[in-house]
C-alpha cells in the first residue's frame, strides 16, 4: 500500500463539514478492500473489519472525513459569492486565496482583496466572514446556472510533496488520519485480533464532533480511538503545546481518556520499539474521543494525533513517517501476540 | 496573446533575478529588431520603422515580479525571508511557494490559529512571524537544497475564470507581452522597446535605461489596481475590470502629459474601444522616473486593469489586455504626430 498515493487521493477528493460525500465515496471505496460490508450510514462511513468473534470487546478507529471549509451564503447583483465559515478558519490568510466552489460542477475562485497600493496605513485588518466574497469570474446569472446558497467552498490547494517524507496539502486534517487506519487494517490482514474492530469516517467533526456523537451510539464500542491531527512545532511556536514532526504517533494523556488505554499504547509502542511522542491534556481533547468516552454507557477512549503544521490552513503539513508509524502501532496494539 | 501571457507568467523573475524572463523574451524578439542588455540587466531593443519622425519614442514594461528572498536558516529546517517588493502578509500566510533556481516546493507556515491570543486572530500577520518550509528536518539538511538569497515564488496556476485570467506576475508580464507582439508585427515609426528590471523595489531599472535611450516621449506599460469588489463603491474602485485599458492623470509618483493623456482617450474614442481614468491617486510605476529623466521626458502609462495586484492571484479580463494592445499599437503611431 503506497500510504502518499493514499493520502494523495483522499485528499483530492473535497468534504467540507456537512458535505462530506465526494470525501467519503473516495475513502468508501479503500475501506470496502478491508471491510467488505462497508457503507454510508447517516452520513458516516462504517465498516466492520473481518468476522467479529463472540466475546471480544468491541474497539471502534474514528477518523474524521470532513475538512474545514465555506459555504455559500448569497450570490450577489455583481456576481460575488458571499459565504459563511464550516469549522475554525483562519481569516488571516483568506485575502487572495484561492479556493474550489463545488456546485454543480467545480469552479474555481479567488477571494476579494485589496492590495496594498490602496490599504488605508499600508496594512490590512482580517476580515470578517460578512466581509468576505469569492470572485469566480462569472456572473450572477451564470452563477446561478451551477451554484446554489448552501453549496460548499474548498481551498484549491493540492497536496504537494516536500523534502524527506513530509507533504503539504489543504485537507491533511484528517485525511491523514483516514490513511492511518486503511493502512493498519492492511497491516492486520489475516491476523488474529485481540479485538473486533468497526471503523468510523465520521462527518461534522469540525462542527463539533457530531458524526461521531451518532456514530458512538450506533457502533456502541468498549474501547474508542480517535485518529486525528494535532499540533506540530516550528520555530517561534509554543514548545509546550507541540510535537514534533517526525518522532512517531502522539498518544493523548487526559483526565477525560483512559489511562489504561493510553497506558497500553505506550507499552505496545516500546516493545514493538515503535516511535512515540506524549501528547498530555488538561481537559477535552476537542477531537472526537469526547464523544465516545461519554456515549451511552461510556467507552474507554483514546487519541492518537499526527504531528501537523499550520492547522486549519491550505498548508497543512505532516511527515507521512508519522502516518506509518501510528498505523504500526495500532496494528501492534489490535493483533494478537503470536509468541 | 493569451498563451504568450502564461508562458511569461510561469517564468519566475523577481526583482534582480529577471534573467530567465529577460531571455524568454530575447527568444521571442531577437528576429526582429536589435536589442542589448545593459549594465542592471535591463533590455533595450531598437525596432527600426518604415518612417521617422525625429522624436524618439521609448516604450517600456518591467520584467520583474514581486516575491521573496531567503534570509536565514532556522534550526528546525525552515527558512526565514524578506518581501522583494511591496506585499501585504495577508496574502502570503498559507501560501504555495517554490525556492531558488530548483523551484524546491514549499509552503508558507505560520503558528496555528487555534493557538494565538484572541488579539493575534484579529490582526494581519507580520511578515516576521512568517517562515518556508520545505520540509527539512534541521538547518543542515536545509542548506543542500537553500542557500541564503534564493529567491521565493508564489507558486499559482495560470487559470481562466470565465472571461477573465488567473495568475501570479501579471504584473508585469502583461505589459511585456503586448511589447512582444508589438515587436513582432514591427512599428510603423523607429522605436525603442525597453524591458526593465527591479521596477517593484523602486523603478530602479528604468531610471539608468531611459538614462541611456533618452527618449523624447515615453508610454509605459503595466497592470493597475482595480478594486471592483464586493463592497467597494464608486471612486474608491480605482479602476473596473471590462472597462477597457486605465489611463491616469496622475499617481504617486508621476502626473501624466496633459496632450498625451488626452490623445489617449481621443484614440480610444476613434478606435471605438472603452478607456478608463483611474478615480484615486494612488500606486506608482516607471513613468515616475522616466519622466524626470535628464531634462524630463514627456510620459504617459497605459495599463490593464488588475484586480489582488501582488498577489498570488491576479485577475484580468482578456478583452482589456487585447484593448491595451489596439489602444497602444495606434498611440505609438500618433504620438509622432504631437
Amino acid at each position: 500500500m503506497d500510504i502518499k498515493d493514499i493520502v494523495f487521493r483522499l485528499c483530492s477528493a473535497y468534504g467540507a463539514s456537512g458535505d462530506e460525500n465526494n470525501a467519503a465515496e473516495t475513502a468508501l471505496d479503500i475501506l470496502h478492500g478491508f471491510c467488505t460490508d462497508a457503507g454510508i450510514v447517516n452520513g458516516n462511513v462504517i465498516g466492520n473489519f473481518g468476522i467479529h468473534q463472540e466475546g471480544l470487546p468491541l474497539l471502534v478507529l474514528d477518523a474524521h472525513i470532513d475538512q474545514i471549509g465555506m459555504i455559500v451564503t448569497e450570490i450577489t447583483d455583481d456576481g460575488f459569492i458571499k459565504v459563511a465559515n464550516l469549522g475554525g478558519i483562519d481569516r488571516r490568510l483568506l485575502p487572495a486565496q484561492q479556493v474550489i466552489v463545488h456546485g454543480k460542477k467545480d469552479i474555481k475562485g479567488v477571494i476579494c482583496s485589496v492590495p496594498p497600493h490602496l490599504l488605508k496605513g499600508g496594512s490590512s485588518k482580517v476580515p470578517e466572514f460578512s466581509e468576505i466574497s469569492v470572485d469566480t469570474g462569472l456572473s450572477r446569472g451564470e452563477l446561478e446556472e451551477i451554484i446554489s446558497a448552501g453549496d460548499t467552498i474548498t481551498f484549491d490547494s493540492p497536496c504537494r510533496s516536500l523534502l524527506n517524507d513530509r507533504i503539504s496539502g489543504g485537507a491533511l486534517d484528517d485525511r491523514c488520519g483516514i490513511a492511518v487506519i486503511l493502512l493498519a487494517l492492511d497491516m492486520l490482514q489475516g491476523k488474529k485480533l485481540k479485538y473486533n474492530v468497526s471503523v468510523i469516517f465520521s462527518v461534522q467533526e469540525e462542527l463539533g464532533e457530531r458524526g461521531a456523537k451518532i456514530g458512538a451510539y450506533r457502533l456502541n464500542p468498549d474501547i474508542a480511538i480517535a485518529i486525528d491531527v494535532s499540533f506540530a512545532f516550528a520555530e517561534g511556536e509554543n514548545r509546550k503545546k507541540c510535537g514534533l514532526l517526525g518522532r512517531g504517533a502522539m498518544i493523548g494523556i487526559s483526565p477525560c481518556l483512559s489511562r489504561e488505554v493510553s497506558d497500553i499504547l505506550i507499552s505496545v509502542a516500546k516493545e514493538a520499539e515503535i516511535p512515540y511522542q506524549l501528547e498530555v491534556m488538561n481537559g477535552l481533547t476537542s477531537t472526537n474521543a469526547d464523544r465516545y468516552s461519554e456515549s451511552r454507557e461510556g467507552a474507554k477512549t483514546c487519541t492518537l494525533s499526527v504531528p501537523l503544521r499550520n492547522m486549519h490552513t491550505p498548508v497543512e503539513v505532516i511527515d507521512l513517517s508519522d502516518v506509518r508509524n501510528m498505523a504500526s502501532l495500532l496494528a501492534e496494539f489490535i493483533a494478537e501476540q503470536e509468541h | 496573446m493569451k498563451e504568450l501571457l502564461k508562458e511569461l507568467c510561469m517564468i519566475n523573475g523577481v526583482s534582480g533575478d529577471e534573467s530567465a524572463v529577460r531571455e524568454s523574451i530575447i527568444e521571442k524578439i531577437k528576429d526582429y529588431c536589435d536589442y542589448r542588455v545593459d549594465n542592471l540587466g535591463n533590455l533595450i531593443c531598437f525596432c527600426k520603422g518604415r518612417k521617422t519622425s525625429g522624436k524618439k519614442v521609448m516604450i517600456a514594461a518591467h520584467m520583474d515580479e514581486v516575491g521573496f528572498i531567503v534570509t536565514y536558516i532556522r534550526s528546525d529546517g525552515t527558512l526565514s525571508f524578506g518581501e522583494v517588493g511591496w506585499i501585504d502578509p495577508s496574502v502570503v500566510i498559507g501560501r504555495q511557494v517554490s525556492v531558488g533556481k530548483n523551484h524546491i516546493s514549499g509552503i508558507v507556515g505560520s503558528t496555528a490559529v487555534h493557538n494565538l491570543s484572541k488579539e493575534q486572530r484579529e490582526s494581519a500577520p507580520e511578515m516576521d512571524s512568517l517562515y518556508i518550509d520545505i520540509g527539512a528536518d534541521s538547518a543542515e539538511e536545509a542548506e543542500k537544497y537553500v542557500s541564503l538569497g534564493d529567491c521565493v515564488y508564489f507558486d499559482s496556476e495560470f487559470i481562466e475564470m470565465g472571461s477573465r485570467i488567473k495568475s501570479k506576475a501579471i504584473d508585469d508580464r502583461a505589459g511585456c507581452a503586448v511589447m512582444i507582439r508589438l515587436i513582432q508585427e514591427k512599428p510603423e515609426y523607429d522605436t525603442y522597446f525597453v524591458f526593465n528590471v527591479q521596477e517593484e523595489i523602486g523603478l530602479r531599472g528604468s531610471r539608468v535605461s531611459a538614462f541611456s535611450v533618452e527618449p523624447d516621449f515615453a508610454i509605459v506599460l503595466e497592470a493597475t489596481t482595480a478594486s471592483d469588489i464586493d463592497g467597494v463603491n464608486g471612486g474608491e474602485r480605482v479602476c473596473s475590470l471590462g472597462k477597457g485599458p486605465v489611463v491616469g492623470f496622475m499617481d504617486r509618483s508621476t502626473v501624466y502629459d496633459r496632450e498625451m493623456y488626452r490623445l489617449a482617450f481621443d484614440t480610444a474614442s476613434e478606435l471605438n474601444i472603452p478607456c478608463q481614468t483611474k478615480t484615486r491617486i494612488a500606486g506608482g510605476n516607471d513613468s515616475g522616473a522616466i519622466h524626470l529623466t535628464k531634462c524630463g521626458v514627456r510620459t504617459l502609462a497605459v495599463s490593464v486593469p488588475c484586480r489582488y495586484l501582488h498577489s498570488p492571484s491576479c485577475v484580468i479580463e482578456q478583452q482589456d489586455f487585447e484593448n491595451t494592445f489596439v489602444l497602444v499599437h495606434e498611440l505609438l503611431k500618433r504620438v509622432h504626430e504631437l
